[in-house]
Protein backbone atom coordinates (compact mmCIF):
# COMPACT_ATOMS: atom_id res chain seq x y z
CA UNK A 1 0.00 0.00 0.00
CA UNK A 2 1.24 3.48 -0.88
CA UNK A 3 0.19 6.20 1.53
CA UNK A 4 0.16 9.93 0.76
CA UNK A 5 -0.04 12.96 2.98
CA UNK A 6 -1.74 15.63 0.87
CA UNK A 7 -1.85 19.40 1.39
CA UNK A 8 -4.13 21.90 -0.37
CA UNK A 9 -3.93 25.70 0.08
CA UNK A 10 -4.79 27.09 -3.37
CA UNK A 11 -7.59 29.42 -2.24
CA UNK A 12 -9.17 30.09 1.17
CA UNK A 13 -9.23 26.53 2.59
CA UNK A 14 -6.25 25.08 4.43
CA UNK A 15 -6.64 21.33 3.96
CA UNK A 16 -4.65 18.18 4.68
CA UNK A 17 -5.52 14.51 4.20
CA UNK A 18 -4.06 11.02 4.30
CA UNK A 19 -5.07 8.82 1.36
CA UNK A 20 -3.88 5.41 0.13
CA UNK A 21 -3.54 4.11 -3.43
CA UNK A 22 -6.73 2.05 -3.09
CA UNK A 23 -8.30 5.52 -2.69
CA UNK A 24 -9.33 5.06 0.91
CA UNK A 25 -9.40 8.33 2.80
CA UNK A 26 -7.75 7.82 6.22
CA UNK A 27 -8.33 11.42 7.29
CA UNK A 28 -9.38 14.72 5.74
CA UNK A 29 -9.15 18.02 7.61
CA UNK A 30 -10.32 21.40 6.29
CA UNK A 31 -9.96 24.78 7.97
CA UNK A 32 -11.62 27.60 6.07
CA UNK A 33 -10.92 31.32 6.35
CA UNK A 34 -14.20 32.10 4.56
CA UNK A 35 -15.61 34.11 7.49
CA UNK A 36 -12.78 36.63 7.13
CA UNK A 37 -13.68 37.21 3.47
CA UNK A 38 -17.47 37.55 3.73
CA UNK A 39 -17.43 41.31 4.27
CA UNK A 40 -15.51 41.78 1.01
CA UNK A 41 -17.83 39.67 -1.15
CA UNK A 42 -14.95 37.49 -2.32
CA UNK A 43 -11.70 35.88 -1.25
CA UNK A 44 -9.08 38.48 -0.30
CA UNK A 45 -5.70 36.96 -1.28
CA UNK A 46 -3.73 38.77 1.44
CA UNK A 47 -6.09 37.59 4.19
CA UNK A 48 -6.15 34.04 2.79
CA UNK A 49 -2.34 33.91 2.82
CA UNK A 50 -2.12 35.15 6.39
CA UNK A 51 -4.69 32.59 7.53
CA UNK A 52 -2.89 29.68 5.81
CA UNK A 53 0.29 30.50 7.70
CA UNK A 54 -1.55 30.25 11.02
CA UNK A 55 -3.44 27.04 10.22
CA UNK A 56 -1.05 24.95 8.10
CA UNK A 57 0.85 23.35 11.00
CA UNK A 58 -2.18 22.40 13.13
CA UNK A 59 -4.18 21.16 10.10
CA UNK A 60 -1.42 18.80 8.93
CA UNK A 61 -0.85 17.57 12.49
CA UNK A 62 -4.57 16.80 12.88
CA UNK A 63 -4.71 14.94 9.56
CA UNK A 64 -1.78 12.73 10.62
CA UNK A 65 -3.15 12.05 14.10
CA UNK A 66 -6.66 11.32 12.83
CA UNK A 67 -5.14 8.80 10.39
CA UNK A 68 -3.46 7.10 13.35
CA UNK A 69 0.05 8.20 12.34
CA UNK A 70 2.93 9.58 14.39
CA UNK A 71 3.05 13.29 13.43
CA UNK A 72 6.85 13.33 13.77
CA UNK A 73 7.59 10.09 11.91
CA UNK A 74 4.51 9.09 9.90
CA UNK A 75 4.62 5.91 7.85
CA UNK A 76 3.70 7.72 4.64
CA UNK A 77 5.35 7.23 1.25
CA UNK A 78 4.89 10.58 -0.45
CA UNK A 79 3.84 14.16 0.28
CA UNK A 80 1.43 15.52 -2.36
CA UNK A 81 0.65 19.22 -2.61
CA UNK A 82 -1.32 21.56 -4.86
CA UNK A 83 1.26 23.61 -6.78
CA UNK A 84 -1.28 25.36 -9.05
CA UNK A 85 -3.51 26.84 -10.28
CA UNK A 86 -4.67 29.20 -7.50
CA UNK A 87 -3.75 32.32 -5.57
CA UNK A 88 0.03 32.64 -5.59
CA UNK A 89 0.36 33.78 -1.97
CA UNK A 90 -1.80 30.87 -0.82
CA UNK A 91 -0.14 28.23 -3.02
CA UNK A 92 3.32 29.18 -1.73
CA UNK A 93 2.45 28.32 1.86
CA UNK A 94 1.24 24.79 1.13
CA UNK A 95 4.06 24.19 -1.34
CA UNK A 96 6.80 25.43 1.01
CA UNK A 97 5.40 23.47 3.95
CA UNK A 98 5.04 20.29 1.86
CA UNK A 99 8.67 20.49 0.77
CA UNK A 100 9.72 20.97 4.40
CA UNK A 101 7.72 17.93 5.60
CA UNK A 102 9.16 15.82 2.76
CA UNK A 103 12.71 16.96 3.51
CA UNK A 104 12.30 16.38 7.25
CA UNK A 105 11.02 12.82 6.83
CA UNK A 106 13.22 11.93 3.87
CA UNK A 107 10.17 11.26 1.67
CA UNK A 108 9.54 12.21 -1.96
CA UNK A 109 7.10 15.00 -2.72
CA UNK A 110 4.92 15.67 -5.75
CA UNK A 111 3.26 18.84 -7.05
CA UNK A 112 -0.38 18.37 -8.06
CA UNK A 113 -2.64 20.33 -10.40
CA UNK A 114 -5.67 21.49 -8.40
CA UNK A 115 -8.05 20.85 -11.32
CA UNK A 116 -6.80 17.31 -11.79
CA UNK A 117 -7.45 16.93 -8.07
CA UNK A 118 -11.12 17.85 -8.62
CA UNK A 119 -11.31 15.24 -11.41
CA UNK A 120 -10.16 12.55 -8.96
CA UNK A 121 -12.76 13.50 -6.34
CA UNK A 122 -15.62 11.35 -7.76
CA UNK A 123 -13.24 8.33 -7.77
CA UNK A 124 -12.74 8.57 -4.01
CA UNK A 125 -16.43 7.81 -3.49
CA UNK A 126 -17.08 5.65 -6.55
CA UNK A 127 -14.13 3.41 -7.44
CA UNK A 128 -16.46 1.63 -9.92
CA UNK A 129 -16.45 4.57 -12.39
CA UNK A 130 -16.53 3.56 -16.03
CA UNK A 131 -14.50 5.20 -18.78
CA UNK A 132 -14.60 7.25 -20.87
CA UNK A 133 -16.18 9.62 -18.42
CA UNK A 134 -17.32 13.15 -19.12
CA UNK A 135 -16.89 15.52 -16.18
CA UNK A 136 -18.43 18.92 -15.73
CA UNK A 137 -15.94 20.77 -13.51
CA UNK A 138 -17.58 23.94 -12.20
CA UNK A 139 -16.40 26.14 -9.36
CA UNK A 140 -15.83 29.74 -8.34
CA UNK A 141 -12.54 29.70 -10.23
CA UNK A 142 -13.17 27.34 -13.15
CA UNK A 143 -15.81 26.02 -15.52
CA UNK A 144 -14.81 23.30 -17.94
CA UNK A 145 -15.99 20.15 -19.57
CA UNK A 146 -13.46 17.34 -19.60
CA UNK A 147 -13.50 13.92 -21.27
CA UNK A 148 -11.49 11.42 -19.24
CA UNK A 149 -10.29 8.25 -20.94
CA UNK A 150 -9.06 6.87 -17.62
CA UNK A 151 -7.66 8.28 -14.37
CA UNK A 152 -5.23 11.05 -15.31
CA UNK A 153 -5.99 10.83 -19.04
CA UNK A 154 -8.00 13.94 -19.69
CA UNK A 155 -9.04 15.86 -22.75
CA UNK A 156 -10.33 19.37 -22.08
CA UNK A 157 -13.23 19.74 -24.51
CA UNK A 158 -14.28 23.25 -23.57
CA UNK A 159 -14.08 25.89 -20.88
CA UNK A 160 -15.39 29.30 -19.98
CA UNK A 161 -14.17 32.08 -22.21
CA UNK A 162 -14.60 34.66 -19.41
CA UNK A 163 -16.00 34.22 -15.86
CA UNK A 164 -16.43 30.95 -14.02
CA UNK A 165 -20.00 29.88 -13.25
CA UNK A 166 -19.37 30.39 -9.53
CA UNK A 167 -18.24 33.97 -10.17
CA UNK A 168 -21.53 34.68 -11.97
CA UNK A 169 -23.39 33.34 -8.92
CA UNK A 170 -21.46 35.61 -6.58
CA UNK A 171 -21.92 38.68 -8.79
CA UNK A 172 -25.68 38.17 -9.05
CA UNK A 173 -25.94 37.37 -5.34
CA UNK A 174 -24.09 40.59 -4.46
CA UNK A 175 -26.40 42.58 -6.72
CA UNK A 176 -29.44 40.97 -5.09
CA UNK A 177 -28.02 41.91 -1.69
CA UNK A 178 -27.39 38.29 -0.68
CA UNK A 179 -24.36 37.30 1.40
CA UNK A 180 -21.18 35.74 0.01
CA UNK A 181 -20.75 33.00 -1.14
CA UNK A 182 -23.75 33.43 -3.43
CA UNK A 183 -24.21 29.87 -4.71
CA UNK A 184 -25.95 28.27 -1.73
CA UNK A 185 -28.10 31.40 -1.12
CA UNK A 186 -29.39 31.55 -4.70
CA UNK A 187 -29.92 27.79 -4.73
CA UNK A 188 -31.99 28.06 -1.52
CA UNK A 189 -34.12 30.95 -2.85
CA UNK A 190 -34.56 29.29 -6.24
CA UNK A 191 -36.31 26.34 -4.59
CA UNK A 192 -39.41 28.50 -4.00
CA UNK A 193 -39.22 30.45 -7.29
CA UNK A 194 -40.31 29.77 -10.84
CA UNK A 195 -37.57 29.33 -13.40
CA UNK A 196 -38.21 31.18 -16.65
CA UNK A 197 -40.34 33.90 -15.09
CA UNK A 198 -37.47 36.33 -15.69
CA UNK A 199 -36.74 36.48 -19.43
CA UNK A 200 -33.03 35.90 -19.94
CA UNK A 201 -31.27 35.55 -23.29
CA UNK A 202 -29.69 32.19 -24.15
CA UNK A 203 -26.00 32.55 -24.95
CA UNK A 204 -23.29 30.32 -26.38
CA UNK A 205 -25.58 28.28 -28.62
CA UNK A 206 -22.76 27.20 -30.95
CA UNK A 207 -21.68 23.60 -31.51
CA UNK A 208 -18.45 23.98 -29.48
CA UNK A 209 -18.11 23.14 -25.77
CA UNK A 210 -17.13 26.57 -24.44
CA UNK A 211 -19.10 28.60 -21.88
CA UNK A 212 -19.59 32.29 -21.18
CA UNK A 213 -21.01 33.70 -17.96
CA UNK A 214 -19.74 37.27 -17.81
CA UNK A 215 -22.82 38.74 -19.56
CA UNK A 216 -25.30 36.99 -17.32
CA UNK A 217 -25.25 39.49 -14.45
CA UNK A 218 -25.94 42.39 -16.82
CA UNK A 219 -28.70 40.35 -18.43
CA UNK A 220 -30.29 39.74 -15.01
CA UNK A 221 -30.05 43.45 -14.13
CA UNK A 222 -31.66 44.52 -17.45
CA UNK A 223 -34.41 41.90 -17.30
CA UNK A 224 -35.24 42.84 -13.73
CA UNK A 225 -35.61 46.51 -14.74
CA UNK A 226 -38.31 45.38 -17.19
CA UNK A 227 -40.00 43.18 -14.57
CA UNK A 228 -39.39 45.19 -11.36
CA UNK A 229 -42.11 43.48 -9.33
CA UNK A 230 -40.83 39.95 -9.83
CA UNK A 231 -40.16 38.21 -6.49
CA UNK A 232 -36.48 37.61 -5.70
CA UNK A 233 -37.09 33.85 -5.60
CA UNK A 234 -38.21 33.97 -9.23
CA UNK A 235 -35.11 35.98 -10.19
CA UNK A 236 -32.90 33.42 -8.41
CA UNK A 237 -34.68 30.47 -10.02
CA UNK A 238 -34.48 32.01 -13.50
CA UNK A 239 -30.80 32.88 -13.16
CA UNK A 240 -29.97 29.44 -11.78
CA UNK A 241 -31.83 27.79 -14.65
CA UNK A 242 -29.93 29.92 -17.20
CA UNK A 243 -26.57 28.84 -15.78
CA UNK A 244 -27.57 25.18 -15.63
CA UNK A 245 -29.12 25.34 -19.10
CA UNK A 246 -25.87 26.52 -20.67
CA UNK A 247 -23.78 23.88 -18.88
CA UNK A 248 -26.20 21.07 -19.55
CA UNK A 249 -26.67 21.93 -23.23
CA UNK A 250 -22.92 21.52 -23.78
CA UNK A 251 -22.99 18.31 -21.83
CA UNK A 252 -25.65 16.97 -24.18
CA UNK A 253 -23.46 17.93 -27.14
CA UNK A 254 -20.69 15.74 -25.73
CA UNK A 255 -23.00 12.78 -25.24
CA UNK A 256 -24.21 13.17 -28.83
CA UNK A 257 -20.73 13.43 -30.32
CA UNK A 258 -18.51 11.20 -28.21
CA UNK A 259 -18.46 7.71 -26.79
CA UNK A 260 -19.22 8.29 -23.10
CA UNK A 261 -19.81 5.67 -20.40
CA UNK A 262 -20.66 7.98 -17.52
CA UNK A 263 -21.18 11.57 -16.36
CA UNK A 264 -19.53 13.11 -13.29
CA UNK A 265 -19.80 16.45 -11.56
CA UNK A 266 -16.89 18.14 -9.76
CA UNK A 267 -16.06 21.52 -8.18
CA UNK A 268 -17.95 23.66 -5.70
CA UNK A 269 -20.86 24.47 -8.04
CA UNK A 270 -21.47 20.70 -8.32
CA UNK A 271 -23.35 21.10 -5.04
CA UNK A 272 -26.01 23.09 -6.92
CA UNK A 273 -29.36 21.33 -6.94
CA UNK A 274 -30.42 22.46 -10.44
CA UNK A 275 -27.18 21.16 -11.90
CA UNK A 276 -27.42 17.86 -10.06
CA UNK A 277 -31.01 17.31 -11.23
CA UNK A 278 -30.03 18.23 -14.78
CA UNK A 279 -27.11 15.82 -14.89
CA UNK A 280 -29.27 13.01 -13.54
CA UNK A 281 -31.82 13.77 -16.25
CA UNK A 282 -29.22 13.66 -19.03
CA UNK A 283 -27.74 10.44 -17.65
CA UNK A 284 -31.19 8.86 -17.72
CA UNK A 285 -31.83 10.11 -21.27
CA UNK A 286 -28.61 8.57 -22.57
CA UNK A 287 -28.69 5.47 -20.39
CA UNK A 288 -25.35 6.07 -18.66
CA UNK A 289 -24.62 6.28 -14.92
CA UNK A 290 -24.11 9.65 -13.21
CA UNK A 291 -21.61 10.20 -10.39
CA UNK A 292 -22.48 13.08 -8.11
CA UNK A 293 -19.94 13.47 -5.31
CA UNK A 294 -21.03 14.42 -1.81
CA UNK A 295 -20.86 18.11 -0.94
CA UNK A 296 -17.58 17.77 0.95
CA UNK A 297 -15.96 16.11 -2.06
CA UNK A 298 -17.22 18.81 -4.48
CA UNK A 299 -15.57 21.68 -2.64
CA UNK A 300 -11.82 22.04 -2.13
CA UNK A 301 -10.25 19.29 -0.03
CA UNK A 302 -6.88 17.58 0.26
CA UNK A 303 -8.14 14.00 -0.19
CA UNK A 304 -8.64 14.64 -3.92
CA UNK A 305 -5.12 16.12 -4.10
CA UNK A 306 -3.80 12.95 -2.47
CA UNK A 307 -5.59 10.76 -5.02
CA UNK A 308 -4.27 12.79 -7.97
CA UNK A 309 -0.85 13.02 -6.32
CA UNK A 310 -0.54 9.24 -5.95
CA UNK A 311 -1.42 8.86 -9.63
CA UNK A 312 1.16 11.47 -10.70
CA UNK A 313 3.80 10.03 -8.38
CA UNK A 314 3.44 6.56 -9.89
CA UNK A 315 3.12 7.85 -13.48
CA UNK A 316 5.73 10.64 -13.51
CA UNK A 317 7.85 10.23 -10.38
CA UNK A 318 8.51 12.80 -7.68
CA UNK A 319 8.95 16.56 -8.15
CA UNK A 320 12.19 18.34 -7.31
CA UNK A 321 12.52 20.68 -4.33
CA UNK A 322 13.04 23.47 -6.88
CA UNK A 323 9.39 23.23 -8.00
CA UNK A 324 7.68 26.63 -8.36
CA UNK A 325 4.04 27.46 -7.77
CA UNK A 326 2.08 27.92 -11.01
CA UNK A 327 -0.90 30.24 -10.37
CA UNK A 328 -2.19 29.75 -13.94
CA UNK A 329 -1.30 26.09 -14.60
CA UNK A 330 -3.75 24.85 -17.28
CA UNK A 331 -5.16 21.34 -16.92
CA UNK A 332 -4.32 20.67 -20.58
CA UNK A 333 -0.63 20.87 -19.67
CA UNK A 334 -0.90 18.05 -17.13
CA UNK A 335 0.25 14.80 -18.75
CA UNK B 1 22.71 22.01 19.33
CA UNK B 2 22.32 21.64 15.56
CA UNK B 3 20.44 24.71 14.33
CA UNK B 4 19.27 25.81 10.88
CA UNK B 5 18.55 29.50 10.25
CA UNK B 6 16.14 30.64 7.52
CA UNK B 7 16.30 34.18 6.14
CA UNK B 8 13.80 35.29 3.46
CA UNK B 9 12.71 38.79 4.52
CA UNK B 10 14.36 40.55 1.56
CA UNK B 11 14.80 39.69 -2.12
CA UNK B 12 17.62 37.39 -0.98
CA UNK B 13 17.29 33.85 0.31
CA UNK B 14 19.89 32.98 2.94
CA UNK B 15 20.42 30.07 5.29
CA UNK B 16 22.70 29.35 8.22
CA UNK B 17 23.86 26.23 10.01
CA UNK B 18 25.36 25.82 13.46
CA UNK B 19 26.47 22.35 14.48
CA UNK B 20 26.69 20.93 17.99
CA UNK B 21 30.47 20.94 17.54
CA UNK B 22 30.32 24.74 17.40
CA UNK B 23 30.87 25.14 13.66
CA UNK B 24 28.88 28.09 12.33
CA UNK B 25 28.22 29.47 8.88
CA UNK B 26 25.71 31.43 6.90
CA UNK B 27 25.41 32.43 3.27
CA UNK B 28 23.18 33.95 0.65
CA UNK B 29 21.75 31.21 -1.57
CA UNK B 30 20.07 33.48 -4.09
CA UNK B 31 19.76 37.23 -4.46
CA UNK B 32 16.78 37.61 -6.75
CA UNK B 33 13.49 36.47 -5.22
CA UNK B 34 13.83 32.75 -5.92
CA UNK B 35 12.92 31.79 -2.36
CA UNK B 36 10.48 29.06 -3.41
CA UNK B 37 12.88 27.36 -5.78
CA UNK B 38 16.07 27.60 -3.72
CA UNK B 39 15.31 27.41 0.02
CA UNK B 40 14.53 23.71 0.59
CA UNK B 41 17.15 22.60 -1.94
CA UNK B 42 19.79 24.66 -0.11
CA UNK B 43 18.90 23.25 3.32
CA UNK B 44 18.91 19.71 1.92
CA UNK B 45 22.29 20.15 0.23
CA UNK B 46 23.89 21.84 3.25
CA UNK B 47 22.84 19.13 5.68
CA UNK B 48 24.22 16.48 3.33
CA UNK B 49 27.52 18.34 2.95
CA UNK B 50 27.92 18.32 6.72
CA UNK B 51 26.84 14.68 7.00
CA UNK B 52 23.77 15.64 8.97
CA UNK B 53 20.20 14.42 8.46
CA UNK B 54 17.13 16.53 9.21
CA UNK B 55 16.51 14.26 12.22
CA UNK B 56 19.79 15.55 13.71
CA UNK B 57 18.38 19.07 13.95
CA UNK B 58 17.44 20.43 17.37
CA UNK B 59 16.12 23.85 16.53
CA UNK B 60 14.99 26.08 13.65
CA UNK B 61 15.32 29.85 13.71
CA UNK B 62 13.45 31.98 11.21
CA UNK B 63 13.32 35.66 10.34
CA UNK B 64 9.64 36.57 10.88
CA UNK B 65 9.91 39.99 9.26
CA UNK B 66 9.13 42.71 8.67
CA UNK B 67 9.97 42.42 4.99
CA UNK B 68 8.98 41.07 1.62
CA UNK B 69 5.63 39.25 1.97
CA UNK B 70 6.33 36.54 -0.61
CA UNK B 71 9.70 35.68 0.87
CA UNK B 72 8.39 35.67 4.45
CA UNK B 73 5.60 33.26 3.51
CA UNK B 74 8.06 30.81 1.99
CA UNK B 75 10.49 31.12 4.90
CA UNK B 76 7.88 30.82 7.63
CA UNK B 77 5.96 27.97 5.98
CA UNK B 78 9.23 26.09 5.54
CA UNK B 79 10.27 26.74 9.15
CA UNK B 80 6.84 25.70 10.46
CA UNK B 81 6.93 22.55 8.29
CA UNK B 82 10.39 21.54 9.53
CA UNK B 83 9.63 22.18 13.20
CA UNK B 84 6.24 20.40 13.01
CA UNK B 85 7.62 17.44 11.06
CA UNK B 86 10.61 16.92 13.33
CA UNK B 87 8.93 17.94 16.57
CA UNK B 88 11.68 20.48 17.30
CA UNK B 89 11.65 24.02 18.67
CA UNK B 90 11.04 27.03 16.47
CA UNK B 91 12.46 30.46 17.30
CA UNK B 92 11.36 33.66 15.58
CA UNK B 93 13.60 36.71 15.29
CA UNK B 94 12.98 39.98 13.46
CA UNK B 95 14.77 41.22 10.36
CA UNK B 96 15.53 44.53 12.08
CA UNK B 97 17.21 42.97 15.11
CA UNK B 98 19.24 40.71 12.80
CA UNK B 99 20.49 43.80 10.96
CA UNK B 100 21.39 45.39 14.32
CA UNK B 101 23.24 42.30 15.51
CA UNK B 102 24.96 41.96 12.14
CA UNK B 103 26.22 45.55 12.36
CA UNK B 104 27.27 44.99 15.97
CA UNK B 105 29.29 41.92 14.95
CA UNK B 106 31.02 44.08 12.31
CA UNK B 107 32.13 46.49 15.05
CA UNK B 108 29.53 49.24 14.69
CA UNK B 109 28.82 51.03 18.00
CA UNK B 110 26.53 53.86 19.05
CA UNK B 111 23.13 54.68 17.59
CA UNK B 112 22.02 52.41 14.75
CA UNK B 113 18.98 52.70 12.49
CA UNK B 114 18.05 49.45 10.76
CA UNK B 115 15.80 49.74 7.71
CA UNK B 116 14.25 47.01 5.55
CA UNK B 117 12.74 47.95 2.19
CA UNK B 118 8.95 47.90 2.62
CA UNK B 119 8.12 48.74 -1.03
CA UNK B 120 5.53 51.38 -1.91
CA UNK B 121 8.06 54.09 -1.03
CA UNK B 122 8.30 53.00 2.60
CA UNK B 123 10.82 51.34 4.91
CA UNK B 124 10.37 49.15 7.99
CA UNK B 125 12.54 50.78 10.59
CA UNK B 126 13.84 50.47 14.17
CA UNK B 127 16.50 52.23 16.26
CA UNK B 128 19.07 50.43 18.41
CA UNK B 129 21.83 51.37 20.85
CA UNK B 130 24.93 49.32 20.13
CA UNK B 131 27.30 49.10 23.09
CA UNK B 132 28.41 45.95 24.81
CA UNK B 133 25.01 44.56 23.84
CA UNK B 134 22.38 45.38 21.26
CA UNK B 135 19.43 47.22 22.81
CA UNK B 136 16.35 48.30 20.88
CA UNK B 137 15.47 51.91 21.67
CA UNK B 138 12.29 52.12 19.59
CA UNK B 139 9.52 49.86 18.38
CA UNK B 140 9.63 48.63 14.78
CA UNK B 141 7.50 50.90 12.59
CA UNK B 142 6.82 51.66 8.95
CA UNK B 143 7.85 55.09 7.71
CA UNK B 144 8.81 57.04 4.60
CA UNK B 145 12.59 57.17 4.03
CA UNK B 146 12.35 60.92 3.48
CA UNK B 147 10.81 61.46 6.94
CA UNK B 148 13.51 59.31 8.54
CA UNK B 149 16.29 61.19 6.77
CA UNK B 150 14.86 64.60 7.72
CA UNK B 151 14.50 63.54 11.37
CA UNK B 152 18.12 62.40 11.67
CA UNK B 153 19.46 65.33 9.64
CA UNK B 154 17.72 67.69 12.09
CA UNK B 155 19.15 65.88 15.11
CA UNK B 156 22.66 65.92 13.60
CA UNK B 157 23.86 63.34 16.18
CA UNK B 158 26.15 60.46 15.16
CA UNK B 159 24.14 57.61 13.67
CA UNK B 160 24.75 54.56 11.50
CA UNK B 161 22.19 53.38 8.94
CA UNK B 162 22.01 49.79 7.72
CA UNK B 163 19.77 47.41 5.76
CA UNK B 164 18.38 47.06 2.23
CA UNK B 165 15.99 49.91 2.99
CA UNK B 166 19.08 52.11 3.27
CA UNK B 167 20.69 50.66 0.11
CA UNK B 168 17.53 51.44 -1.81
CA UNK B 169 17.55 55.10 -0.75
CA UNK B 170 21.32 55.35 -0.40
CA UNK B 171 21.69 58.92 -1.71
CA UNK B 172 19.22 60.24 0.85
CA UNK B 173 20.71 58.37 3.81
CA UNK B 174 24.32 59.14 2.79
CA UNK B 175 23.49 62.86 2.84
CA UNK B 176 22.62 62.90 6.57
CA UNK B 177 25.21 64.98 8.49
CA UNK B 178 27.01 62.85 11.12
CA UNK B 179 25.45 59.81 9.45
CA UNK B 180 27.29 56.69 8.35
CA UNK B 181 26.12 53.87 6.15
CA UNK B 182 27.00 50.29 7.07
CA UNK B 183 26.51 48.30 3.89
CA UNK B 184 24.38 45.25 4.83
CA UNK B 185 21.59 44.18 2.52
CA UNK B 186 20.69 40.79 3.99
CA UNK B 187 19.79 40.36 7.69
CA UNK B 188 22.54 38.36 9.36
CA UNK B 189 21.90 34.60 9.55
CA UNK B 190 24.87 34.00 11.84
CA UNK B 191 23.29 36.46 14.27
CA UNK B 192 20.07 34.49 13.96
CA UNK B 193 21.93 31.29 14.89
CA UNK B 194 23.37 32.95 18.01
CA UNK B 195 20.04 34.49 19.06
CA UNK B 196 18.39 31.08 18.59
CA UNK B 197 20.46 29.64 21.43
CA UNK B 198 19.41 32.26 23.97
CA UNK B 199 15.77 32.78 23.00
CA UNK B 200 12.82 30.85 24.34
CA UNK B 201 11.14 28.91 21.52
CA UNK B 202 7.44 29.60 20.99
CA UNK B 203 4.61 27.29 19.99
CA UNK B 204 3.73 29.54 17.10
CA UNK B 205 5.89 32.10 15.33
CA UNK B 206 3.79 34.95 14.07
CA UNK B 207 4.94 37.03 11.12
CA UNK B 208 5.62 40.68 11.88
CA UNK B 209 3.65 42.41 9.12
CA UNK B 210 3.55 45.99 10.49
CA UNK B 211 0.87 46.75 7.90
CA UNK B 212 -2.76 45.73 7.70
CA UNK B 213 -3.73 43.65 4.69
CA UNK B 214 -4.97 46.11 2.05
CA UNK B 215 -8.08 44.04 1.96
CA UNK B 216 -10.64 46.59 0.89
CA UNK B 217 -8.57 48.09 -1.89
CA UNK B 218 -7.29 44.92 -3.43
CA UNK B 219 -9.67 42.05 -3.21
CA UNK B 220 -10.28 39.81 -6.15
CA UNK B 221 -13.54 38.07 -6.81
CA UNK B 222 -12.00 34.63 -7.13
CA UNK B 223 -14.36 32.64 -5.05
CA UNK B 224 -14.36 29.15 -3.64
CA UNK B 225 -13.25 26.70 -6.24
ZN1 LIG C 1 -11.18 24.02 -6.42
Amino acid sequence: MTLALAIETSCDDTAAAVVDDALHVHSSVIESSIDQHKAFGGVVPELAGRAHLVTIGPVVRRALIEAGLDPHAPAIDVVAVTSGPGLIGSLLIGLSAAKAYALAWGKPFVGVNHLEGHLFAPLLERPDLEWPLVTLLVSGGHSMIVLQHGPGHHEVLGETIDDAAGEAYDKVARWLGLPYPGGPEIDRLAASGTAGSLKLPISMTGPDYDFSFSGLKTAVVRATEKQPDLPIADVAASFQAAVAEQLLRKLRHVLEARDVKGIALAGGVAANSALRRGVEGIAADYGVPSYLPSLSMCTDNAAMIGAAGLHRYVANGPSGFDLSARPNWPLAEVV
Amino acid sequence: MNIVAIETATTACAIGLRTSTGFEMGWVVDDDRHHTETLTTAIDRTLREWSLTPADLDRIVVDRGPGLFTGLRVGLATAIGLSEALGIALVGVTSLELLAHGAHASGVRGTLVAAVDGRRGEVFIQTFALGEDVVATSEPTVDSPREVVIRWATLATPVTFTGDGVSRYLKDFAAVPNGNVEEQRVPSVTSALRLAMTREPSAFVEPLYLREADAVANFTTRERQ
